[in-house]
């Protein structure tokens, strides 16, 4: 007997236990699932449970949503899969690009001229905005940049100080994850309500929403990335290094075509953070790239007890879940998460 | 090898570049701003106010209150979360039948959308027409205010967040379950432990590191709840269920008072920086001392 075996009572016990969760866990999803088939009577008139039982389904509730009865539908799903797909996509090459470095080449980074990116950041924009007097994005973007180039040039003398190698430039990436979002989502608003200003569209524009969600995302990307990369065999990119392939070619031809596992779970995970995300779309979309999370948020106020029609609503945004978690779950059961959670 | 090719900057600034320009960026545009006294609606001049924000939020009860809150719905619900998932992962990890139906099926939550799953609460939660009200009502409890009580809403907050983020932890856990070596578990089998022993001596201790980590990150991550607290309770009755992030929503969007919401965020950072401090330290001798 070891952790996975299990004999007699024991073996039914656990069995039980998992078909107790599983009932809590499938419950919530078949009630908006039934429900979604309701006619008004049956959800006003108590909770009905079982279909052609208890009630007579209807499609109702689904051809009054697909025909646009209820509002921009269309317009919302549209832009929540053209937002979470491509952004998604974009964070994981970009992640895999910085991870690839990050595991291949050894860079060094001085904590000072961190520092002074901080300082020459944040004084250049006040120093713009308040005794200036310069438009507040212009003052951001000039403070942004001159920040960046000093700390750059900066970084090539040797400042005292301590020296950050590639496991400090990953902490960097992934410590993102421990800051709350609302800090970011709030000062991101206000920045783009002020490029608005200067005639440059950030709100509710494509580009505004995925830049957003592909920042967010990269901290997960790289930490994932990094384990998929560093466990993939070094001789064949040495063979293609002798024969002197550059390096942009051996990252595309061969280190991303033998990490497709990796690349298949990270952009899954990730598509799952950028569909169902709220609170960036909720601060930096109004109508036309409203995704659909903030929609059905809206529904609850919109349409107080019209569940039937709430359902729906909130299945489309479930249903296309549900088929990635299938697509993880036989990732899983091929044994490729086990080595990225170490 | 030469490894030091001036390629490896083209693979590293793309990333690189975005998280700095749409992530510290607007972290320090956050923080120049916290120091003033800024407002958008009506529209004022930003006036330079040191630390007056700071004080005004400190001094603030609804502040403490929704730390309190957020706290409490973080805490009790990962503590749920840790208990049922680590046990859960236990129990699939042995060959059971259908470990494999439930492996998928047990993923499902995690991954639907927060205010959508919010709604369906709502639906169950209804104090008249929902189904929890049938049953509760068999068992001699009509009409319980699920959403509408104090202690009643952060319990059916917690109860969603359990019921959404379990997932993650058995993900997590049976992962590393799946990585304990056979033959620990063959020699105490030898030695004659018991099952309950082998799990305190063996299984625990080792999946320590892994059990730390995934409680860290949830707790990190249940302190940014405001989806399912935003479309089930709006925060009420009252404030009675508003969390930080909800609150600086409030602040921020609905008052447009800016210095004030960017204090706001930057305290709420400061308590999850120091959580994250006194739990790594809490957890280090232990951590140490299975290592």
């Amino acid at each position: 007997m070891s952790v996975r075996d299990l004999s007699g009572n024991r073996r039914w016990l656990a069995f039980g236990a998992l078909c107790l969760w599983f009932l809590f866990t499938i419950f919530p999803l078949y009630w908006v699932a039934i429900t979604s088939f309701k006619a008004p009577p049956d959800v006003v008139g108590g909770p009905t449970y079982l279909p052609f039982v208890d009630f007579q389904p209807t499609i109702k509730a689904w051809t009054d949503l697909l025909s646009g009865l209820r509002g921009e539908f269309y317009s919302n799903f549209w832009s929540s899969a053209i937002v979470a797909v491509s952004s998604a996509m974009f964070a994981t090459l970009l992640g895999a690009m910085a991870a690839y470095a990050l595991v291949r080449f050894p860079f060094k980074v001085r904590l000072l001229s961190g520092v002074l990116f901080f300082v020459v950041a944040m004084g250049g924009f006040l120093l713009g905005r308040d005794v200036l007097g310069i438009a507040p994005a212009s003052a951001s973007i000039i403070a942004f940049t001159g920040a960046l180039a000093l700390s750059v040039f900066a970084n090539r003398f040797p400042l005292p100080g301590k020296v950050l190698g590639n496991d400090d430039i990953v902490f960097w990436f992934v410590s993102q994850r421990l800051f709350p979002p609302i800090v970011v989502a709030f000062a991101l608003f206000l920045l783009y309500t002020e490029m608005g200003k200067l005639g440059f569209k950030m709100t509710d524009t494509y580009l505004g929403l995925t830049l957003a969600y592909v920042a967010f995302s990269l901290p997960i990307v790289v930490w994932l990335m990094r384990d998929f990369i560093s466990a993939l065999p070094l001789e064949v990119e040495e063979a293609a290094m002798v024969d002197n392939v550059p390096h942009w070619r051996i990252f595309f031809g061969i280190v991303l075509p033998m990490s497709r596992p990796g690349l298949i779970a990270t952009f899954v995970i990730t598509l799952a953070f950028t569909w169902n995300e709220f609170l960036f779309a909720l601060f930096l979309t109004n109508s036309e790239w409203q995704t659909l999370p903030v929609l059905i948020a809206g529904q609850n106020s919109q349409r107080g007890d019209e569940w039937w029609a709430i359902s729906a609503a909130a299945l489309v945004a479930i249903v296309p879940m549900i088929i990635v978690a299938g697509l993880l779950g036989r990732l899983m059961r091929s044994g490729l998460l086990s080595g990225a959670v170490k | 090898m030469n490894r030091d090719d001036p390629i490896k900057y083209f693979f590293l600034w793309p990333a690189f570049l975005v998280v700095l320009a749409m992530a510290i960026f607007p972290l320090i545009y956050s923080l120049a701003n916290s120091f003033m006294s800024l407002r958008l609606v009506p529209p004022m001049p930003a006036r330079f106010v040191g630390l007056d924000n700071y004080a005004d939020l400190l001094s603030n009860p609804r502040f403490w209150q929704t730390v309190k809150t957020t706290s409490i719905i973080a805490f009790i619900s990962v503590a749920f979360q840790f208990v049922i998932g680590f046990g859960v992962a236990l129990a699939l990890v042995k060959r059971v039948r259908g470990a494999d139906f439930f492996r998928t099926a047990f993923l499902l939550p995690m991954l639907v959308a927060p205010v959508a799953v919010a709604l369906v609460a709502r639906q169950i939660l209804n104090p008249s027409m929902g189904p929890l009200n049938q049953v509760a009502t068999f068992f001699g409890f009509p009409n319980l205010p699920y959403l509408t009580e104090a202690n009643w809403a952060m319990g059916s907050l917690i109860a969603v967040e359990i019921w959404q983020w379990t997932p993650f932890v058995i993900l997590l856990i049976l992962a590393g379950l799946q990585g304990l070596p056979d033959d620990v578990y063959e020699a105490a089998e030898l030695e004659g432990a018991s099952s309950w022993q082998q799990f305190w001596s063996i299984t625990f201790p080792m999946m320590l590191p892994i059990s730390a980590a995934v409680i860290f990150i949830r707790i990190v991550e249940s302190f940014k709840i405001i989806d399912t607290v935003f479309v089930m309770t709006g925060g009420g009755p009252g404030i009675a269920t508003e969390t930080l992030t909800l609150f600086a929503y409030q602040e921020g969007f609905k008052k447009f008072n800016l210095g004030y919401t960017s204090a706001l965020s930057f305290l709420f950072l400061a308590v999850v920086l120091i959580l994250s401090l006194v739990y790594l330290a809490l957890l280090k001798p232990y951590l140490e001392k299975y290592k």
